[in-house]
């Protein structure tokens, strides 16, 4: 943890905000995440779905901003003091606790943990960056429902992850 | 066009990892209400967010790449969206990320992120085959979905 820089919250925040705003305004599109898995799903699949719509193969531009997300977190750990890059399991001493050890049991919960994010930001029409960071900035009704009901599920199971399993 | 996506994504995720969202245990810490750091980045991120668009809006903003107005359409309300967003904070619970967080752990080294990528894009996979069959274009825009709402 001591390896790694972290910003304090004021200015992550801000920057973060500032990041959502100024990408908004030089392209006219709003920051979004999770549709682009879409676009990764349309390059295997031909299901219309995943082609049209939103998913326009015209303008795949979230295909091209998910694939930079890995570099600016390869780059943060590049740039950070100690420089360190090692490709390890961990999740970090809390998780690490409560996460099975055996690595088939913790891919299942979180390949299971990750279907559902999948699904449900396709269900709800967003996720935390769409629904909460742009969303709730627009005060818009469906997002700002969409961010509390994102907490209420991060914090029921999280409570009872971690009073049932420590 | 691409490339300043390709640039955007590579920034945002460099800011997630400095804001520490990129932390598998400060996602558990927001809601064990202990180190609320994270619960603090996104306030901040909400507030300049509703400020600055305040701002274009009373500037009648338009954009810089493509000179039209800018609209600011909200995602739209929908029944689904209720079980969905439910669905999304129960992984986000289990997995310590979110969808826009685990690609960036990724190119971290956090290989545990992996997994929760792979479950994302089968998530997204079975909504896709799932609506698909109701025959409806572009069934994953949550635009067209409500248009089709509207209509039923």
């Amino acid at each position: 943890m001591s390896d790694t820089l972290f910003w304090p919250s004021c200015i992550g925040g801000l920057s973060i905000g500032l990041f959502a705003l100024a990408q908004y305004w030089i392209t006219n599109r709003q920051l979004g995440c999770s549709l682009a898995y879409g676009h990764v799903c349309g390059l295997v699949s031909r299901i219309e779905a995943f082609h049209s719509g939103e998913l326009a193969p015209a303008d795949n531009w979230r295909l091209w901003f998910l694939l930079g997300l890995p570099l600016g977190g390869f780059l943060a750990v590049a740039t950070s003091p100690a420089k360190h890059f090692s490709m390890n399991l961990s999740m970090g001493e809390m998780y690490d606790h409560v996460m099975p050890t055996a690595l088939w049991a913790k891919a299942l919960v979180l390949t299971a943990g990750g279907m559902l994010m999948g699904a449900g930001a396709r269900l709800a029409g967003g996720c935390t960056s769409g629904h909460v960071i742009a969303g709730c900035a627009l005060l818009n009704p469906a997002s700002l429902l969409a961010g509390a009901l994102f907490f209420s599920g991060g914090l029921v199971t999280v409570q009872v992850l971690f009073r049932l399993f420590i | 066009m691409k490339l300043i996506f390709l640039l955007f994504g590579t920034l945002f995720g460099f800011l997630l990892n400095r804001a520490g969202a990129t932390t598998f245990d400060f996602h558990a810490q927001l809601f064990l209400f202990g180190d609320l750091r994270l619960l603090w980045v996104i306030a901040y991120a909400v507030s300049i967010g509703v400020v600055g668009v305040l701002a274009m809006k009373w500037r009648r903003a338009c954009s810089w790449l493509g000179g039209e107005r800018l609209q600011f359409d909200g995602k739209p309300m929908r029944r689904q969206l209720v079980p969905g967003a439910l669905m999304l904070g129960i992984g986000w619970g289990l997995t310590g990320s979110c969808p826009g967080t685990a690609p960036v752990m990724l190119g971290e080294g956090k290989f545990a992120a992996f997994f929760t990528v792979v479950g994302i894009v089968l998530g997204t996979y079975l909504y896709g085959v799932l609506t698909g069959k109701q025959k409806q274009t572009g069934a994953l825009s949550p635009h067209a979905l409500s248009t089709r709402n509207a209509r039923a």
